[in-house]
């Protein structure tokens, strides 16, 4: 049963996205769920990729046997039946979907409820793994979640993809807090870089709401400073990379006029792939090589509300 | 309120302050120049090359503006009639007197006509501050350099830890260790002194004294051997 202690314990919901696949998400998620119950936190994964999961491969499991969709689709209705313990302390997971094509979008209400029964159970922290693309699905699980993760690789193809969740969880977040029926259609029509109306940035959407609304562009301002997304560059092989970050930082400043924060990276290392080919998890296999190193960083700085800075690179 | 990118003042425009110094702008411009260069992998599908292009001439117009005393005093002028700078400017923080030698004899001297063409290549040099060599004379209430004392005059300065790591590239813990004097936590000797010297410039204070009078400590402390110890180099 839902204990009453356990819904008023104050937790975090981490969702972690980058619109890319293949750019080590699900690796991330489950490494920093490690370190974190490793520090003594209560823990609990949630694979939300739904239709392409693989938490729990990254953490060691077998194929379990209940999944998200059992509780998506209403097979149980007390999530706690879909909880999975694994063998480190404080460590518990939700594992994807496997079955049903279906379950790979869940409407409106089944993510609310999911959220809302999220709120209640026994943990310190939530980390959300989300699946690739920039779909609604996946967006929505972003925006629900009290901060936002994005992994990227420092390469254009995840980079693009990257501005381009960025984007889309932008208008979407705005599109959520406009009712006008002309703005959101001016929103949607934004969203596609080459339309007619000389929308290019996020910037000149404001100002041709403002035109039609002032009011409502100025909420839109307002949302623009709440946005916050964080952002992991994964797979760094070269200070360049390292710096890849502020530069995206820079950009997101002056293009989306949101702050974007630098966590850290990690850094590209062949034990990664070996821990994935032993499956194994990276920071119990190794736990003392440099990418194990990297995401222990990761973790302090999340938990002291701190970015990445340049000083922290000696 | 949120600004287009073409209606950032310049200091928006290379993310400095309105009070940074010349080196800080040079750094900050060579930094936000490589952010936006034309082959920056970090800007993909952002900007389109038209608007990089853009960009880049504003930072070059930026930087030319702010990094000559006359010229920014002139742009400074202009913002505050916009009322983008405070009417009366705020006494800039005790600027850090730590001043990197640079390995070269000399910067080559700058030109204006070296880059008047706008090329990719031509990066012009931060001309260098004259009158910060100097060493700041020790505050009256200072008897002697401890750890709490170094970490007042620290934070009189409006430095932070992080701060000073940035410019002696010690690191935070270090620096932590010393402030703290955890004597049995921190390097051997010869490191904490390297350690002081470079914090003591940060600072803007005598180095040779800061060290020897916080070294004195340590070996009150840790009972160092006077007899072993050599008379530091000068």
């Amino acid at each position: 049963m839902i204990e009453l202690k356990d819904a008023l314990r104050k937790k975090e919901i981490w969702a972690i996205g980058g619109g890319k696949g293949g750019i080590g998400k699900s690796l991330i998620t489950g490494n920093i769920g490690i370190c974190l119950a490793r520090l003594k936190q209560k823990v609990l994964l949630v694979d939300a990729d739904l239709g392409g999961a693989n938490l729990h491969t990254t953490l060691g499991i077998g194929v379990p046997d209940t999944t998200l969709s059992d509780f998506l689709n209403r097979h149980t209705e007390n999530i706690q039946d879909v909880i999975i313990k694994t063998d480190i302390p404080n460590l518990n997971l939700i594992s994807g979907a496997q079955d049903f094509l279906d379950a790979a979008n869940p409407n409106f209400a089944q993510k609310t409820r999911l959220f809302r029964h999220l709120e209640t159970l026994d943990a310190d922290y939530i980390l959300l793994d989300l699946g690739a693309g920039t779909s609604f699905n996946i967006i929505d699980f972003f925006l629900f979640s009290d901060h936002g993760i994005l992994v990227v690789l420092p390469e254009p193809t995840a980079i693009e993809n990257a501005y381009r969740f960025i984007k889309s969880a932008f208008y979407r977040r705005f599109k959520k807090v406009v009712t006008h029926q002309g703005i959101k259609d001016l929103i949607d029509a934004a969203m596609d870089q080459k339309n007619t109306m000389g929308v290019r940035t996020p910037f000149d959407l404001i100002e041709r709401v403002k035109q039609m609304e002032k009011e409502v562009g100025e909420i839109l301002e307002l949302e623009v400073l709440k946005f916050r997304p964080k952002l992991i560059v994964n797979q760094v092989r070269t200070k360049n990379d390292i710096q890849i970050g502020f530069s995206m930082k820079s950009a997101c400043q002056k293009y989306f006029g949101i702050d974007l924060e630098y966590l850290g990276y990690v850094e590209y290392d062949d034990c990664v792939w070996q821990s994935i080919r032993s499956k194994r998890p990276l920071t119990i296999e190794y736990p003392y090589s440099r990418p194990s190193r990297c995401i222990e960083r990761i973790v302090n700085n999340l938990l002291r509300k701190e970015q990445f800075t340049l000083s922290m690179l000696y | 309120m949120i600004k287009k990118i073409e209606d950032l003042n310049f200091y928006e425009l290379l993310e400095v302050s309105p009070q940074a110094n010349a080196q800080e702008i040079h750094k900050a411009y060579e930094r936000i120049r490589r952010v936006y260069d034309p082959n920056s992998v970090a800007l993909y599908s952002l900007f389109t090359s038209e608007e990089t292009a853009a960009i880049h001439q504003r930072i070059e117009e930026a930087y030319r503006t702010l990094v000559y005393e006359d010229n920014r005093k002139k742009y400074d002028a202009m913002l505050r009639n916009r009322n983008e700078l405070p009417e009366i400017p705020s006494p800039p923080p005790p600027a850090p007197k730590f001043q990197p030698r640079p390995f070269q004899a000399s910067p080559p001297a700058y030109q204006e006509n070296q880059h008047t063409g706008s090329g990719p290549g031509a990066m012009p040099q931060a001309t260098p501050q004259p009158g910060q060599e100097g060493v700041s004379p020790v505050p009256s209430f200072v008897a002697e350099f401890t750890g709490p004392v170094i970490k007042l005059l620290r934070e009189q300065m409006g430095l932070s830890i992080r701060n000073i790591a940035e410019m002696t590239k010690v690191s935070v813990r270090y620096l932590e260790l010393i402030e703290e004097e955890n004597f049995k936590k921190l390097p051997a000797r010869a490191y904490i002194r390297g350690f002081l010297m470079l914090y003591a410039k940060a600072l803007g204070y005598d180095p040779d004294r800061m060290s020897s009078d916080y070294l004195k400590r340590y070996d009150a402390a840790t009972g160092f051997p006077y007899s072993l110890r050599k008379k530091p180099q000068v």
